[in-house]
């Protein structure tokens, strides 16, 4: 669903380790399903509190309380699986069975098809139709090998994620590292790029990167350029990392926030050095960080769509491009059988990431993180001046990459071919004083973005906590579950939205009861669905990394499964949760595809189907609600933050 | 197909309905839907229907009218005494778009001549919206469609065995549709409106070439804009030009030299008309009514000269049509009749800013001036489209993408 616009998405990050499979720290004897047995007979066989002073309507209560907390985790955790099944699975099913059955018998031929096809898998299409590997190896060290469409998806997403990992890398280490005023803000605003539609991304970036650009200006005043940066490859990876370095920087940022002071105090008075310690004790704490954005990245770019055919060409198209012509052709076989392909690539990367992480041995969480480093240099010496140097470059770097192209949204929104004007605003207010009810009118789509965004996060949250909970749990097979429950991160957008209409709208029928799913409450479960894997992703590795004694001791002391979640765990890896909460609210307020189908009308619009809908014959009032989209999404985030407390470090 | 009833729940949207409540459990699900008629399934407000529900039904009443068409007698009437509601199907660029959308503007005018409500519906998948209706078995949910291509009307028909669209009928003013312009052999679109397509350039920055072989001079090189045929009308069209110009034959010859000579193909319409406008190229595919905007937005006409290449103009007309389960159809013929008139022709071309589809239509000289038609408006056929396009688009693709 995220994948509508662009690939963008994020979440957070850092390790999970875990005792399963030849991991090396075992000593986790995870019983979570035996000791929840445990405590039952427990708590069962009376309370275990002391003595009888409790009087009975209290001790009746509190025994209530615990029958009800106890039940709490099975029962969220089924409708959790409840809602993946029926806002997801079944609906991208409905599509998917077109890959399989074709005119009611079972195939695999559309895969074969596929697969041997030359377009879309270049020289390894003629490995999989059965020539010898030697010489499709031979070829494809030829210079003039073919990629196909599909090997040319993941190649432009692998440079998609180098940049986005360069761009994104600097950032976290300034934001975590230095001290400087306006800095929690900066971070708040860090997951803006995230919710662009790609229509801004587009406009912003034509106006700041072309010809006629701020940025060749400048070169030209220098006496350098001009780049010709758009419409090639190189327009779709900066565009791509101007949506994923964010990512990245703020996953990273939360990771270093983690790494224990005292743990690298030691490594020094050890003798290490500053670089030995930073190799030996922070970076092995960043890289499962660095590793799920940069793996995040990779999917997200690999399911890019609009944004390639605005910046880039036709002949760099992608993989969802030919899936969204495809499913527009009402070709569902092939167009089912790509979408396949692409998942099964997306969610093996995934796959991958998590089995690495589940290697990483569990480090603990810092009690006291590093100290920060004022940004203005305390003295002038090389030492204190070099990296600042290299800061103010970055920084110089980041403002062409990621403020020049917002600010030229800007801009745009208030000129035309007059010069500056106000119109594409006045147009916004005449909308709303005057529309008629079948049009999208901007203030309930402001009001409608933002209920379904809190909405949506008050799902997404408990949702997220729970899945982290189950696949924390030692059983085999367990990172499988993980990545399957990653699934609504890779699926392609397109056909979200086809299984939506299909599965939801059009309805189903269980026994003689015809069920059909639309309208607001549809909508937040659908975008709490496309969040929730952030809040995943963000909360289990905290999870994973906490001592099991301390749940073991709560659950002796009497506390149930829920209760030791919310007052002992939950509290411990708060800064994940409230990374995952920003990433959950920015996927539903960016979200495109599911609102659009799952609306009743045009009174349920969100902020980016006004975008899209006040596209004319001029993109002046698109952009106009852009802006507005910008500005109260802005406001949304720093309040995210604060109210989620930002001081506890993430 | 089988009738269902749409019941409950309102402000939340999750609606359930019961499939089979009056006694056609199993029997009916294929077809005429003929035992829908006994309990009068296409009435309006008819919310009840058996189910003992005292909830409103959410969806459009027309929601539970599978039946009335394919029988052959005419439902049109059943108002009851209430007045009665067409609902009709578009694209949401017709309702919502600034400047190009007559969608409110026209539901104004036809409900204050006519005793009816105009309920517009604007799906986000358009004309595919109705075809997955009707494949998943359910009514269309509407009475017609405004906003039909030639193309998508192919599309219907190629992936649909029973018709979504039914005959038109006699329309009043029907024979006043430009003769070229109609596009359904089978006389169940008329068309409405048409466009142009063809080149726009900046006149301060070149002089657009006369012929599509001049655009592969090398002076052009990297000047032209245009679209993905698959997600742009305007992209489709020029590609389409392109095969009428070359021949099937010819075509993808014409574009290797074409993307040799640094054409830009981009999204949609809006990425390649916004990169034109920063300047990135001085030509761009886009409609033969720019300057109407371009004087609009007091911009400098230099800068929006058309260039029909060939003296040819691509036409896109476009057309409506009658659902063949309408519940109104008599109404719908009313609303085609109505748009097909002198003054509503006129007014919705400009306000769509279009050309009318009629020969009598009334456009105010200022228009006129300004909107340009080629010489030659050239538009292939739908015979010539039907097992043809999708094939011409998919060669296309795999030459231009090639990797």
């Amino acid at each position: 669903m995220s994948g509508s616009r662009t690939g963008n998405g994020s979440s957070p990050s850092s390790s999970r380790p875990a005792a399963d499979g030849g991991s090396r720290q075992q000593p986790r004897a995870r019983t979570d399903g035996g000791s929840q047995q445990r405590s039952r007979s427990r708590t069962d066989g009376g309370p275990a509190t002391p003595a009888g002073t409790v009087a009975d309507g209290e001790r009746r209560s509190r025994s209530l309380r615990n029958r009800v907390e106890r039940r709490a985790l099975a029962v969220l955790g089924a409708t959790a699986v409840a809602l993946l099944v029926g806002m997801f699975y079944y609906p991208v099913a409905t599509v998917f069975v077109e890959a399989v059955v074709v005119d009611g018998a079972a195939t695999l031929s559309v895969f074969v098809e596929i697969l041997r096809d030359p377009f879309y898998f270049g020289e390894l299409a003629r490995l999989f139709a059965g020539e010898s590997p030697l010489s499709v190896a031979g070829d494809l060290l030829s210079p003039d090998r073919r990629l196909g469409i599909v090997g040319f998806t993941a190649y432009q997403a692998a440079l998609s994620t180098v940049a986005s990992v360069a761009l994104g890398l600097p950032a976290a280490y300034v934001l975590a590292r230095y001290e400087f005023p306006g800095r929690q803000t900066l971070r708040s605003l860090t997951i803006l790029p995230f919710v662009l539609p790609s229509i801004m991304v587009a406009v912003g970036f034509v106006a700041a990167f072309g010809r006629n650009g701020p940025i060749n200006a400048a070169l030209g005043l220098v006496g350098l350029g001009p780049i010709e940066w758009l419409f090639s490859l190189k327009a779709i990876v900066l565009a791509h990392a101007f949506y994923n370095a964010p990512l990245v920087a703020r996953l990273t940022t939360a990771a270093w926030e983690s790494v224990d002071a005292s743990a690298v105090e030691t490594a020094r008075s050890l003798g290490a050095g500053p670089r030995r310690a930073f190799l030996d004790v922070v970076a092995p704490q960043l890289y499962p960080a660095v590793l799920m954005s940069a793996a995040l990245t990779f999917v997200f770019t690999f399911g890019t769509f609009p944004i390639v055919l605005a910046l880039g060409d036709f002949s760099l198209a992608t993989v969802e491009v030919f899936v969204y012509r495809l499913i527009q052709d009402l070709d569902y076989a092939e167009a089912a059988g790509l979408a396949v392909v692409e998942l099964v690539i997306s969610l093996s990367i995934l796959y991958a990431y998590l089995r690495y992480e589940a290697r990483q041995s569990a480090a603990a969480r810092g009690a006291r993180p590093l100290p920060r480093k004022p940004l203005r240099p305390p003295s002038l010496s090389i030492r204190d001046l070099l990296p600042r140097l290299g800061i103010a470059v970055y920084a110089a770097i980041a403002v062409v990459v990621f403020l020049v192209p917002i600010a030229s949204m800007l801009q745009a929104s208030v000129t035309d071919a007059g010069g500056v004007t106000l119109d594409h605003y006045r147009f916004l207010v005449e909308r709303q004083a005057g529309g008629a009810a079948f049009q999208v009118q901007p203030w309930p789509a402001i009001r409608n973005s933002l209920l379904f965004g809190a909405a949506a996060l008050a799902v997404a949250l408990p949702m997220g906590v729970i899945v982290a909970v189950l696949t924390t749990r030692s059983y085999r097979g367990r990172k499988l579950v993980d990545a399957v429950a990653m699934a609504p991160l890779s699926v392609s957008g397109i056909v979200v939205g086809l299984g939506l209409l299909r599965g939801l709208v059009f309805g189903t029928e269980i026994g003689s009861v015809e069920i059909a799913i639309t309208g607001a409450v549809a909508i937040v479960a659908a975008h709490a669905v496309a969040g929730y894997p952030f809040v995943v992703r963000t909360v289990a590795p905290g999870l994973e990394r906490l001592d099991p004694q301390l749940l073991e001791s709560a659950r002796a002391l009497g506390a149930s499964r829920v209760r030791a979640l919310l007052d002992v765990e939950l509290p411990l890896v708060w800064p994940g949760v409230v990374a995952g909460a920003a990433f959950a609210f920015a996927i539903s307020i960016g979200e495109f595809s599911a609102t659009v189908i799952l609306a009743t009308g045009a009174d349920q619009f969100t902020m980016p189907i006004a975008i899209e809908r006040f596209i004319g014959r001029r993109l002046g009032p698109a952009t106009a609600m852009g802006v507005v989209l910008l500005v109260v999404t802005s406001v949304s985030f720093v309040v995210i933050d604060r109210l989620g407390g930002e001081h506890r470090g993430l | 197909m089988r009738r269902r009833t749409f019941v409950s729940a309102l402000g939340t949207g999750v609606v359930v309905s019961l499939a089979g409540c009056t006694g056609d459990d199993d029997g009916s699900e294929n077809g005429n839907g003929s035992n829908g008629n006994g309990d009068g399934g296409n009435g309006n407000g008819n919310g009840g229907n058996g189910n003992g529900d005292t909830e409103t039904p959410t969806e459009t009443p027309t929601e539970n009218g599978d039946d009335g068409m394919e029988n052959g007698e005419d439902d049109g009437a059943t108002t009851n005494g209430e007045e009665s509601t067409l609902t009709v199907g578009t694209y949401s660029a017709f309702l919502d778009a600034p400047s190009i959308s007559p969608g409110e503007w026209l539901k104004e005018e036809f409900e204050s001549t006519v005793d009816a409500t105009l309920k517009w519906d604007a799906p986000e998948n358009e004309v595919n919206h109705y075809i997955e209706r009707q494949l998943a078995g359910e009514g269309s949910g509407a009475d017609m469609y405004v906003g039909l291509n030639v193309d998508q009307l192919v599309r219907v028909d190629d992936e649909l065995d029973d018709a979504l669209f039914a005959e038109a009928g006699d329309v009043a003013g029907r024979d006043q549709v430009k003769p070229g312009l109609s596009f359904d052999p089978d006389g169940r679109a008329i068309p409405y409106d048409t466009g142009y397509i063809c080149p726009v350039y900046d006149g301060t920055a070149i002089e657009a070439p006369e012929t599509f072989d001049g655009l592969l001079d090398e002076e052009y090189r990297g000047d032209l804009i245009t679209q993905d045929p698959a997600a742009s009308a305007t992209g489709r069209a020029f590609l389409l030009h392109t095969v009428h110009q070359y021949g099937a034959d010819g075509y993808l010859d014409y574009w290797a030299d074409l993307q040799d000579n640094d054409v830009r193909v981009l999204g949609s319409w809006s990425d390649a008309y916004g990169a034109w406008s920063e300047g990135e190229a001085p030509m761009v595919v886009s409609y033969s009514t720019d300057q109407v905007f371009a004087a609009g937005n007091d911009a400098n006409l230099e800068k929006h000269q058309i260039r029909f290449l060939d003296d040819e103009g691509y036409a896109n007309p476009e057309g409506m049509a009658l659902f063949s389960d309408a519940n109104e159809p008599d109404l719908a013929r009313e609303f085609m009749g109505f748009v097909l008139q002198p003054e509503i022709q006129g007014e919705i071309a400009e306000r769509n800013v279009q050309f009318p589809a009629t020969d009598n239509a009334e456009l105010s000289p200022d228009y006129d001036e300004l909107a340009h038609e080629p010489p030659e408006p050239v538009t292939f056929t739908y015979e010539e489209l039907q097992g043809s396009i999708s094939e011409w688009i998919e060669d296309w693709e795999r030459q231009f993408a090639q990797q």
